[in-house]
């Protein structure tokens, strides 16, 4: 019986692997190559075995042939999209977090808009149950594809999470970067103003400076 | 010879525990007789098989042994345990092939879960302009805009689940055009992506 039941599990996952590559297969079927089609069934079977989303990558394939790239070319932005995956995950999950697939998403995100592994594994400790770390990413990318230095973006996120402000805020900064580089603001000089303003209602929330608790670990 | 009753001293002799000689003569003869007898029975041709019989008796005991495919099934199946207990592998197998089924919106949100972002782009003299991206497959011809008015602005709305999406203007059915109003990354082949991201936990849109 526990042969029987060795060898329905291990159908099951054989099961589940061949419709994981016939969903990939689905997509892209039709729309590029069959060997392009082959380089993406092969990296997404490592993505999934990485526990990494395959989607991007099935994405970034779908989307050079729209744009009627050459299909070396795509096959290398592919790769590249599943090397931003795996480092985004490998930084997210070196803090102890879990990342979901649509979290591991906005790591790559943030990557490929600028910032560093550190800077995510950074992001990622700084979130919060207030701050999810999908929007504290998804923020931190948005502000370094508008341009904004990546320190200081990183800087900017950290502040305005640390502030206690609401999420509201947080997930308003990039349209507060566009409006300032709309009225002619650089976005460095409108990141800085912002992060001022999150630090000054930091300095507001924290306690009265007679009341502060003392070092626990000194008598 | 048929049933025949040796004599004790002769049978002392073909045992080697008595001389030959040492028989009374009419023993004597009796005794080298049947000395021959034995060793002519000794110094007889090995008994050679026919080489059929080797594979006469391979093809017989073939036939009895019990199949492949039946032995192996046997093997699997031999209860341990009550027989209905084969259900359980059986739904959990089926549990796990359901439950873990690749899709790529597994963990996405619905539709339902979606919110409506509205894209625009100032194209007076385009004919005509869609919207590509990740959350249509980059297809070209799956969300076309609309032309609003005479002033060139061409517009559509889409609903987009959570998470970060790019995507561009095909004006004319050729030229990848960057969303102005939106943040743009490298798409890795040598052009911008303008991306948006939707978080539809606060229904707000980056």
């Amino acid at each position: 019986m526990k042969r029987l039941s060795l060898v329905f599990v291990m159908v099951g996952g054989l099961a589940h692997g061949l419709a994981a590559q016939g969903d990939v297969r689905a997509r892209l079927v039709g729309r590029v190559s069959p060997d392009l089609l082959q380089h993406v069934v092969t990296l997404s079977d490592s993505a999934r075995t990485l526990g990494l989303p395959d989607a991007p990558l099935v994405d970034k394939a779908l989307e050079g042939a729209a744009k009627g790239v050459a299909p070396d070319r795509i096959a290398l932005a592919v790769q590249g999209v599943f090397g931003q995956l795996n480092t985004a995950a490998r930084v997210m999950r070196s803090t102890g977090a879990a990342p979901t697939s649509l979290e591991i998403e906005a790591g790559a995100f943030a990557l490929g808009a600028g910032l560093t592994g550190d800077d995510v594994a950074q992001l990622t400790e700084t979130a919060d149950a207030s701050h999810p770390t999908m929007a504290v990413l998804q923020v931190a990318g948005a502000l370094a594809a508008l341009g904004v230095p990546r320190a200081q973006t990183v800087g900017l996120v950290r502040a305005e999470v640390r502030s206690g402000l609401p999420l509201g805020d947080l997930t308003n900064l990039p349209a507060q970067v566009q409006a300032a580089a709309a009225s002619g603001v650089p976005p460095d000089a409108a990141a800085s103003g912002l992060e001022r303003a999150a630090q000054a209602h930091a300095g507001q929330s924290v306690q009265p400076k007679g009341k502060a608790k003392g070092n626990p670990h000194l008598p | 010879m048929k049933n025949r009753e040796w004599n004790d001293q002769i049978k002392q002799v073909l045992d080697g525990e008595r001389e030959l000689e040492s028989l009374p003569p009419g023993l004597r003869r009796e005794a080298e007789a049947a000395r021959r007898l034995l060793l002519e029975a000794i110094d007889r041709q090995p008994v050679t098989l026919s080489p059929a019989l080797d594979a006469r008796i391979m093809a017989r005991v073939r036939s009895r042994a019990v199949s492949r495919w039946p032995r192996a099934w046997r093997w699997l199946s031999a209860p341990t345990i009550p027989r209905w207990a084969m259900l359980v592998p059986v739904a959990a197998a089926a549990l796990l092939v359901v439950l873990t089924r690749p899709n790529q919106q597994t963990d996405r949100p619905t539709q339902a879960q979606a919110v409506y972002v509205r894209f625009e782009l100032y194209a007076p003299r385009a004919s005509r302009v869609s919207l590509a991206g990740t959350f249509n497959r980059w297809d070209p011809a799956a969300t076309p805009l609309v032309r609003i008015g005479k002033d060139g602005m061409w517009t559509v709305t889409v609903a987009l689940p959570s998470g970060q999406h790019q995507y561009g203007f095909i004006v004319d059915g050729r030229n990848w055009v960057p969303d102005p109003a939106a943040p743009t990354v490298d798409d890795g082949f040598g052009r911008r992506n303008s991306v948006v991201s939707v978080n539809t936990n606060n229904g707000r849109i980056l």
